[in-house]
């Protein structure tokens, strides 16, 4: 183990951030077991020695079930406690046993197929229920089919409620019986292979103020407990073995990051205008509800992207016109009267739904996805226009296109926009009637003609992260070239600046989203090069207030005049830098680089 | 054999745990509880049958009870769902 663990050197993996700060400790890795369940049949022979193998994991589950019931309400009192009585109401079910014992009999399977069957359709019938809350419900249930599996397959679990001492968690995925017997003070930070920053794990995280990144693919069967991890919740990366110099410079960052964010949140009620009086409109983006808390609390003025993917992504099923109704009317309604934008659904890329058939393409960030894949699917993209529409009459509502490459595509969506209000005028539906319609500059392509674009639409907003890619046709997952995707590179900053000058020379605004603002140099070339607006995750919002009441706009755009002149992007780093030592040294604290 | 349509007055709906309070009153008795939403039926002693139903807040559901005690089980689930599952449900 010891010479195992000597042979890996530093891996840096890239997931969601969850939940901002830093954390440096040892992993502590929780079932990572892989319940590999066959079909193999069994023999005649053995089908009652199957059916006692099935009903004794039953009873051993239980005893589980009792230890932790005891250890809960021991910690933190009966009434959390509670949450496992459903669990043993499952177990006793007779339904489910009589069912697994008839597939076990009649069809021969062995018992742990037959009980994930069993669970399976119940797990089915639980997917198709239309209240979120209720389905949501089904965790318990995988809960419950998971320690029952484990039994019937005679694996052992390192749970939550053996730790001991302070450690990072790391799991494929946390479940609300998982971390229910969770000793909050030994939790350093939480790592989860899937989830968004709506799962289980990143809510909790978020409110007891842990560091989590989630959505690291594969991340708990790389990882062995006892190794050291850094995990860094600002930028969603998480360093495994790092090196001692590693560790020095995660140190020293997360001291600066808790004195800063105490220094910053005192920002939060100020405006986001520069010394010279220039405002920037300073929002935030979403998936959820909940983030809609966390704009307002960081100080952002109105939602600059909210991306609906992941409502539609994390469901197996697709969302109706009603239910995406209620949910983006209760967003609307909670940042009103500040304007929201809804990008309309961009999957494909890495964002792949499960009903979106069996969509494997070579190239997916080239191939079916935002705006292609709404043209071919209308069905999918007039009901989400509708539900918009809709829900624009609740408050301010900007819609957005996403990966518009070419003239044709604009003109098409304007004009399902169009029919789709008439429709719904028709229908006598109350809806948003000053709604302004806008695209994603995310391709070189649309650069090349935002001139064009301009005429057709109300505002421009630039995708930075796709912009890089493409533009500089770089993989940043991949580590021999990522070194190249990097927002300040002459070429980035050029195709930003025609961007801005066509949008303003077709008298609409443009705004940027993506991670490029959340960087201090970027941030001062994004707002001298003119953009009108600014959306961040809610956690960089403070940082990036910060600079905008730093500076002044003139001093911003001289500085971008010659920055747009420089060759190298060691050149225009050097030039930034240059100027952020010489007449903002204020701000020098906030350049974090990211190792 | 007995039926009843009640409604689902509970804010977040029929969830597992109420789901579990249902069950467990159905098994006091000796009659056949079935209960009903929409075209799907399901056996009222099972939890994972009754949370299956996906009850949300102001769903009408039909509960038909079968056997010696069917009058008394009746009476007894129609209560609960009068009263909102006594507490804390509202």
């Amino acid at each position: 183990m010891d010479r195992a663990r000597a042979d890996r050197s530093e891996l840096i993996f890239h997931g969601i951030p969850a939940s901002p700060g830093i954390a440096i400790g040892e992993a502590f890795v929780v079932n990572v077991e892989n319940l590999a369940i066959t079909e193999d049949r069994i023999d005649e022979d053995h089908v009652e020695s199957e059916i006692k193998l099935f009903e004794s994991a039953l009873s051993e589950t239980e005893a589980e079930l009792d230890t932790l019931h005891r250890t809960l309400e021991d910690e933190m009192g009966e009434e959390h406690a509670k949450i496992l009585d459903s669990h043993r109401l499952i177990l006793a079910d007779q339904q489910m046993k009589s069912d697994t014992i008839g597939l076990i009999r009649d069809e021969r399977f062995n018992a742990a197929f037959a009980f994930s069957q069993v669970l399976d359709k119940v797990l089915t019938a639980f997917m198709n229920i239309k209240d979120g809350y209720l389905r949501e419900r089904a965790e318990d249930i995988r809960d419950v089919k998971r320690r029952v599996t484990r039994h019937l397959l005679g694996q052992k679990v390192e749970g939550l409620a053996n730790l001991r001492k302070k450690a990072i968690v790391v799991a494929k995925n946390l479940t609300p019986s998982d971390t229910a017997g969770l000793k909050k003070k030994y939790v350093l930070a939480f790592v989860s292979d899937i989830g968004g920053s709506t799962s289980h794990a990143a809510i909790l995280a978020r409110s007891q103020s842990i560091p989590a990144v989630v959505g690291l693919d594969g991340f708990s069967t790389r990882t062995r407990s006892y190794d050291m991890i850094i995990v860094d919740g600002n930028t969603g990366q998480v360093i495994l073995n790092p090196t001692p110099e590693t560790v020095v410079s995660y140190r020293e960052a997360r001291v600066r990051f808790l004195e800063l964010e105490r220094e910053l949140l005192i920002l939060k009620d100020y405006p986001a205008v520069t010394l010279d009086g220039r405002t920037i409109e300073l929002s935030g983006n979403i998936e959820n509800e909940d983030e809609v808390d966390d704009v307002i609390s960081h100080g952002a003025k109105g939602i600059g992207l909210f991306r609906t993917e992941y409502f539609f992504i994390t469901r197996d099923t697709l969302p109706s016109e009603e239910e995406q109704y209620r949910f983006y009317s209760k967003i609307v309604r909670r940042i009103a009267p500040d304007p929201v934008i809804i990008r309309t659904l961009d999957v494909g890329g890495d964002k792949i739904a499960q009903w979106v058939v069996n969509n494997k393409e070579a190239n997916p960030f080239m191939g079916w996805r935002g705006i292609r894949f709404t043209l071919a699917r209308k069905d999918i993209f007039r009901a989400q226009l509708r539900a918009i529409f809709r829900a624009a009459a609740h408050g301010r509502v900007r819609i957005m296109f996403p990966m518009i490459s070419v003239m044709e595509e604009v003109l098409a969506a304007r004009a399902i926009c169009e029919e789709v209000k008439e429709d719904l005028k028709q229908e006598r539906y109350q809806i948003g009637e000053d709604v302004e319609i806008g695209i994603m500059i995310e391709t070189p392509s649309a650069v090349a003609i935002a001139d064009r674009l301009a005429h057709e639409v109300d505002f421009f907003s630039i995708g930075t992260n796709d912009l890089i890619q493409y533009a500089l046709a770089v993989d940043r997952g991949n580590s021999r070239i990522s070194y190249l995707y990097d927002a300040l590179h002459p070429s980035i900053l050029r195709l930003i600046n025609d961007t801005v000058r066509a949008a303003h020379k077709g008298n609409i605004w443009v705004g940027i989203c993506g991670e490029m603002p959340a960087r201090v140099r970027a941030a001062l070339v994004v707002i001298g090069l003119g953009i009108d607006e600014l959306s961040a995750s809610p956690v960089h919002i403070p940082e990036i207030k910060k600079i905008i009441r730093s500076i002044t706009y003139d001093e911003a755009k001289l500085l971008v005049k010659k920055a747009l002149q420089k060759s190298t992007l060691a050149q225009v780093r050097e030039l930034l830098d240059q100027y952020i030592r010489e007449k903002r040294p204020e701000l020098q604290e906030l350049v974090r680089e990211v190792p | 054999m007995v039926t009843e349509k009640v409604k689902v007055n509970m804010r977040n709906g029929i969830h597992l745990r109420l789901a579990g309070e249902i069950v467990k009153a159905a098994n006091m008795f000796k009659a056949v509880v079935m209960i009903s939403k929409d075209s799907m039926k399901v056996n009222g002693k099972s939890i994972l049958g009754v949370a299956g139903l996906g009850a949300e807040f102001g769903a009408e559901l039909m509960i038909e009870i079968d056997g010696e005690d069917e009058r008394e089980a009746m009476q007894y689930l129609v209560d609960m769902f009068d009263s909102n599952f006594s507490e804390k449900e509202r």
